[in-house]
């Protein structure tokens, strides 16, 4: 049974995982609830940008993901507060033309290769030691972040002109939130891939919201929901040689199904 | 009734605010005073919710001044002291993960230092807003699960859970029926005079709670300051003291 923990990479893929899943879920959460699920794909394709400079330039692609996910973000945020333009067509754009530049730098770099395709689908083989501390200290910032300024992303998702007029700096921390998402959205693709990122930020806390409990509660099923689906999905795509992404984004599937059938009023 | 040298808490002088050309607000002048209770009415569209958007720094005026307790807004600091209960209140997300206390709590949130957790201090002013709007029963039902009026007094009570010196409610009584709407009247006139919680309230339908209101603003595109709708009062003299054109206007209580 225990087999799987026999392999350096495995324990590598699961420390980097679980650390994955619990950003991933709590950050999910703010993001859903203030109706931005659209923007973890558009990072989760900025990221792209970075990962492909890094790989035809030969800097760390992780570094050069976190970087582009946080300057796309910033754009996001800035396009959305300064412009009347609808959120989602912003996402939308920033999604295909984020992509189209990736496609064009690896074009030009001819890294078409493997290594790309293990960021756009995830490669639990490729997470490196190095890629384990890298998600370590970001990731340990993020988690800092979120849960210092929790009640105030709270109430901001809330009603966000009600917090303005109650003090919170609504705008500092609405950046500070896009910024924290574009890090672990960055961090997560090495293992689930850009292509599916979304999915482990979007359906934990969305399956949760099926069980109409408070705050804290819906944070916490959220959390449980992600880490269960990591780990079963590393798991079986250990023993049935599947690809590890795809894998845990099936598993955290069958749960929101499950959800929705439990709490059907 | 207001007093003459007192710092007003709010202070507006000759706002005006356009939008693409289009005037919606003209040469706005008016005070509210600590303990006041001021109804704002006015006809759909006559810009009743921009005037306090305006008053609360969320929308910028075109032209005039806006004076929070004597500072500009952009130098006001002090947003605990004042409790907004915006038009769309008891209209909540049905889907919003919160309870009841979840909610209330939020009134704590901008009082709260930097990496400071609940303290016992916003624990009793969380407990005594539940207590106020009498909805401590309800604590740990989720809000999407409640009544119009129930709601409503959630979000009032989220709004004094800061302790505010001034209450703002922008049409509360959208969704709610006509039980609850009587109740709350009451406890509005009974904040204001045992509590001494200013309050401004927007309303079309100002039948119901004339006879506890001190003044009444009447406000499309411009403002008519009536300072004592219950009786038959000279506006003129108030016309002076406020430097603004004022109308008189009767006791809107038969109106309805």
């Amino acid at each position: 049974m225990f087999e799987i923990f026999e392999y350096d990479f495995m324990q590598r893929a699961f420390i980097a995982g679980i650390l994955i899943a619990t950003l991933a879920s709590i950050s999910g959460t703010f993001i859903v609830l203030k109706r931005y699920s659209l923007m973890s794909e558009t990072l989760a394709h900025s990221a792209l940008v970075g990962v492909a400079v890094g790989l035809v330039a030969g800097f760390n692609p992780l570094w050069m993901a976190v970087i582009v996910a946080i300057i796309a973000a910033w754009i996001i945020e800035y396009l959305r507060t300064e412009f009347s333009l609808y959120s989602d067509a912003i996402l939308s754009i920033l999604l295909s033309g984020s992509l189209a530049i990736a496609i064009i730098i690896v074009s030009l770099g001819g890294a078409f290769n493997n290594s790309l395709f293990s960021y756009l689908f995830g490669s639990i083989l490729s997470v490196s030691s190095e890629d384990v501390v890298t998600i370590m200290i970001f990731g340990s910032i993020s988690l800092m972040l979120l849960v210092t300024f929790s009640k105030e992303l709270y109430f901001i998702a809330y009603d966000e002109e009600v917090a303005k007029t109650s003090g919170i700096r609504v705008k500092l921390l609405n950046f500070l939130l896009v910024t924290v998402v574009a890090i672990i959205i960055a961090l997560s693709i090495r293992v689930v891939g850009s292509l599916l990122i979304g999915a482990l930020m979007v359906i934990p806390t969305v399956s949760a919201l099926q069980y109409r409990v408070g705050f804290l509660n819906t944070i916490l099923i959220s959390l449980f929901i992600a880490l269960f689906s990591v780990v079963a999905g590393m798991t079986l795509s250990f023993y049935f040689s599947l690809p590890s992404g795809a894998t845990i984004v099936l598993c955290v599937i069958i749960i929101f199904i499950t959800s929705l059938i439990i709490n059907k009023k | 009734m207001p007093i003459k040298f007192k710092v007003p808490i709010f202070d507006v002088k000759n706002l005006d605010f356009r939008v693409r050309g289009l005037n919606i607000l003209t040469s706005i002048s008016l005070e509210i005073f600590n303990g006041e209770y001021v109804a704002i009415i006015g006809p759909n569209g006559g810009g009743k919710t921009t005037l306090i958007r305006l008053l609360l720094g969320l929308q910028t005026p075109t032209k005039g001044s806006i004076k929070l307790y004597g500072k500009k807004i952009k130098n006001f600091k002090e947003w605990y002291k004042i409790g907004y209960v915006p038009q769309r209140a008891s209209l909540v997300d049905e889907n919003f993960p919160a309870t009841v206390e979840d909610i209330v709590k939020m009134g704590r949130v901008s009082k709260r230092t930097f990496l400071r957790a609940m303290s016992k201090e916003d624990k009793n002013a969380v407990q005594d807003a539940m207590v106020k709007m009498d909805i401590l029963n309800l604590k740990n039902k989720m809000v999407g699960t409640l009544s119009g009026g129930q709601r409503q007094r959630v979000m009032i009570a989220r709004a004094l859970a800061s302790n505010p010196e001034i209450l703002i409610l922008d049409e509360p009584n959208t969704g709610v029926d006509m039980v609850s709407q009587k109740n709350f009247y009451a406890l509005l006139a009974k904040l204001n005079k045992e509590e001494k919680i200013t309050i401004v309230f927007i309303t079309h339908d100002i039948g119901v709670i004339a006879d506890d209101i001190g003044r009444l603003f009447t406000i499309n595109q411009k403002a008519t300051i009536c300072n004592n709708p219950k009786e038959t009062l000279s506006c003129e003299d108030m016309s002076e003291l406020y430097g603004i054109e004022a109308h008189l206007i009767h006791n809107h209580k038969h109106e309805h």
